[in-house]
């Protein structure tokens, strides 16, 4: 903590105009923090100071330094740590199911962590949860033997951080837990991908209709080798300007484009069916989608999940035989996402809902929560009609070259892919992109119409 | 300065292609049959082909020969007309000896993109020092025991004085600095004499292809160039033309959908794409061409996204994958079936770019 501190007053690069300054993590102001953790006053974002860059030999310096660095121990002395042992909540690690029970749950985590298990109507938390929650302070975490045995709280066995550090089962496991970890930290609510999830699509890819739409794929993808190959053959012949005359720009293009073919990308939810059940399983040792991560929400339903609004895939790096994904397998893992497709969002009407093109076991959401809303209570029809206003209002319209080079920027479907180095995370965002589809070549405007954004300019002077 | 350049540069750069569209045909009245003839007749005679090709040369040794152009109409046509090729004593348009004779009379109203450049380079030399100079009397203040209200007071004064300079700086413009360059570059060089045109263009291996394959622009046959850039075609393998074709495929591609498409090595990647042309517009693309079936240490794909992310861009990933087999290839390029060997690549794109969680919270 003294480091980073250290390295915030004496930071060495301030001079130098890089980008990423202001995008790594902000490191607080703890005199603010200290002083909100002792009065208790409005809570406010604390701001940064004025950053010297080098130390300049003047005891002014040595003493905001060593103010800060007091500051900093002050808020960790005087922070309130632990829990009463009212409010302290068990856990109880369970090695056959590898996670958690908790006999009395309560608290805050219980909106967005653990799962009730009907046939004993206990509260579970996975692995990850467990470690997590443990580590943060939130439960105590506790042996609880080897299977679920009877709860006598008196002999249970208190186990540590470190304890719970044995427990993971693979370096792969610890990886994954890390990135867990991490995005829960920053507020991001975290699940494992796992086929019972809320879905894109109404049912799961069928094996036979994959090899029909792969042999089909086949058969087109020759036939348009073929016909372009004809186009060509007479293009680049220079005979054929004698006969072939070319009034305008985009017809010369139109002819250049048919040399190369490219791989299109789903765009539309028809696509993305198709996209979809093109999938093949993973290969054996290849990167699989690990995690669901939903933005931080207040109402988020455990229950049934909205669509994730990212799906991430963990790297470790380091570990031996895993490497960077080759474009096969970049388009495989495309082909398996299924989530909150956001460019779908940018181009749809404004009556588009992501409620009814997210799918509960086939069913879609906007149904099984309106249903479930009706068997709780119906004092409240107002709310689900209030969402799609405040949408509306939100969404302007860019000029169309603006949109194009936001599409072109953003590409299609994405997903995150967390890389491992030791202990440090960072985070890509892997897109697919289709140039192809877009065409950005200038016309050159007719002598004729030359005339039209001149008089535009007249009548906007006027 | 921004408005009536604009306007010239339409003009300038009408056409994104060296071949032009045949837009100068005579307007047909529809109750005068005579003009339909006449619209015929020059429809008849009219071609898209340019009336001169271009010559290019091969400068340099047998192992890596250098492709240029010495006419000087034909590398202002090639860079007028889809930015081709770089000035080898310019950064990019060959604009050497109208800086010279520009320097040594009166500074032209057109300034030179390197021009531009130097000016804004003296002008943040010019801020920094100015704030070296502010940052100096904070430490004596500190130094003569000053309390931190004081303090503060001179950090918000300095910060109004620096905006105010950066202000002044860019009302100047034009103005003053601009003299500063001029004299500086004047000195040295002497005035009154002739400057003979000593530059010239240079094309990369794939734009000469393009220009000699996709459009009939140099005059030099598909099949001559390539065999002079990679020896004779009865003893290539498979290995020795690989980069080439999956970067031509590449430059071919990009070409073809309106981009200009221009080096990248100075963004380390190996395309850069300009929506019209490097004088409209930054580069908003930066395109690293890769095998299919390859992949690199992850510490290759950060370096380079961290580049190009530090100067604005988007890095694409661009993946060529060959759809038939080696030998197949080889007979192809054999043979000279230029439009099958670049027909049977395919290409793939994926967008790399850093995801910082902080950011993407709402």
């Amino acid at each position: 903590m003294t480091e980073q501190l250290e390295n915030e007053v004496f930071s060495q690069d301030g001079t130098i105009a890089d980008s990423d300054v202001e995008e790594d993590e902000l490191v607080q102001d703890w005199s603010q923090i200290a002083k909100i953790a002792k009065s208790n006053g409005a809570l406010t974002i604390p701001k940064r100071g004025e950053k010297d860059y080098e130390p300049d030999g003047t005891d002014v310096q040595e003493l905001l330094l060593y103010k800060a660095r007091k500051e900093l121990f002050d808020t960790l002395a005087n922070s309130v740590r632990g829990s009463t042992v009212k409010a302290q909540v068990k856990a109880l690690y369970v090695a056959d199911r590898h996670g958690a029970v908790v006999p009395h749950a309560r608290g805050n985590f219980l909106q967005t962590m653990g799962k009730v298990d009907f046939s004993d109507g206990q509260v579970w938390l996975s692995f990850y949860e467990f470690v997590y929650l443990s580590e943060r302070g939130t439960v105590t975490p506790y042996w609880g033997g080897q299977s679920v045995a009877g709860e006598n709280n008196d002999s249970l066995l208190p186990l540590s951080i470190e304890d719970l550090y044995i427990l993971f089962k693979t370096q792969h496991e610890l990886d994954n837990f890390a990135v867990y970890a991490h995005l829960r930290r920053l507020g991001f609510i975290v699940n494992p991908v796992s086929p019972s999830d809320t879905s894109f699509y109404p049912n799961c890819p069928s094996a036979p209709r994959t090899g029909v739409t792969s042999i089909y794929r086949a058969i087109t993808s020759m036939f348009f080798l073929r016909k372009n190959s004809l186009f060509n053959n007479i293009f680049y012949k220079q005979w054929h300007y004698c006969f072939c005359k070319y009034t305008r720009t985009p017809q010369i293009y139109e002819k250049l484009k048919l040399l190369v073919p490219s791989i299109s990308v789903p765009k539309t939810i028809e696509d993305l069916k198709g996209f979809y059940g093109s999938q093949q399983d993973y290969a054996e040792g290849q990167l699989t989608l690990t995690f669901n991560v939903w933005k931080p929400q207040t109402n988020f339903k455990k229950k049934h999940p909205p669509l994730p609004d990212y799906q991430v895939v963990v790297y470790n790096k380091n570990q031996r035989g895993a490497h960077f994904p080759t474009f096969d397998e970049l388009q495989n893992i495309f082909r398996h996402l299924d989530y909150k497709f956001q460019f779908l969002s940018e181009v749809a009407d404004d009556e588009f809902s992501w409620d009814d093109h997210s799918y509960i076991v086939g069913k879609p959401r906007s149904d099984v929560i309106a249903s479930e809303r009706k068997s709780k209570d119906k004092k409240d029809p107002k709310t689900p009609a209030k969402n799609p206003s405040a949408k509306k209002s939100k969404k302007r319209q860019l000029p169309p070259h603006i949109q194009q080079l936001q599409r072109l920027r953003n590409g299609y479907s994405s997903f995150l892919l967390a890389v491992i180095d030791n202990g440090i995370i960072s985070f890509v965002r892997i897109s697919q992109a289709d140039f192809a589809s877009e065409n950005v070549w200038y016309v050159p405007p007719k002598d004729g119409l030359r005339k039209k954004p001149f008089n535009d300019r007249k009548k906007r002077a006027n | 300065m921004a408005k009536p350049k604009g306007k010239s540069l339409q003009q300038r750069y009408k056409y994104p292609l060296p071949i032009h569209p045949i837009d100068y045909l005579p307007s047909v009245i529809l109750h005068n049959p005579v003009s339909w003839v006449y619209w015929a007749y020059c429809f008849w005679k009219a071609t898209n082909i340019p009336s001169k090709r271009v010559h290019i040369e091969f400068e340099g040794g047998v192992n890596f020969p250098h492709i240029v152009v010495q006419d000087k109409d034909d590398m202002k046509y090639l860079w007028k007309n889809g930015f081709f090729g770089t000035g080898q004593l310019s950064r990019s348009e060959p604009t050497w000896l109208e800086r010279q004779e520009g320097a040594s009379k009166e500074r032209s109203n057109d300034l030179a993109l390197e021009k531009i450049t130097e000016r804004r380079r003296i002008q943040r030399l010019e801020f920094k020092k100015e704030r070296v100079k502010l940052e100096k009397q904070l430490l004596d203040l500190r130094r003569n025991g000053g309390n931190i209200e004081q303090e503060n007071a001179l950090l918000v004064q300095e910060r109004e004085m620096l905006r105010m300079f950066k202000q002044r700086q860019q009302e100047e413009g034009l103005g003053d600095n601009n003299s500063v360059v001029e004299e500086s570059m004047i000195e040295g060089t002497a005035v009154d004499h002739e400057y003979v045109d000593i530059e010239s263009l240079e094309l990369m291996s794939v734009e000469a292809t393009f220009l000699s394959f996709a459009l009939p622009i140099l005059d030099i046959s598909p099949k001559v160039l390539l065999s002079r850039l990679f020896g004779p075609s009865n003893d290539i393998t498979y290995g020795d033309i690989h980069k080439f074709i999956t970067h031509y495929v590449t430059y071919h591609h990009y070409r073809s959908l309106g981009w200009c498409v221009r080096s990248g090595i100075k963004f380390g990647c190996d395309y850069l794409l300009y929506k019209r042309g490097p004088p409209f517009q930054h580069a908003e693309f930066c395109i690293m061409v890769l095998d299919h079936d390859k992949s690199k240490d992850y510490t290759w794909y950060s370096s380079i996204s961290r580049v190009i992310g530090g100067a604005k861009k988007t890095c694409v990933l661009c993946y060529v994958e060959r759809l038939l087999p080696e030998d197949q290839i080889v007979e192809y390029w054999r043979t000279d079936n230029f439009i099958k060997l670049f027909g049977s690549y395919r290409v793939g794109e994926v967008i790399y770019k850093r995801w910082i969680p902080g950011k993407n919270r709402d």
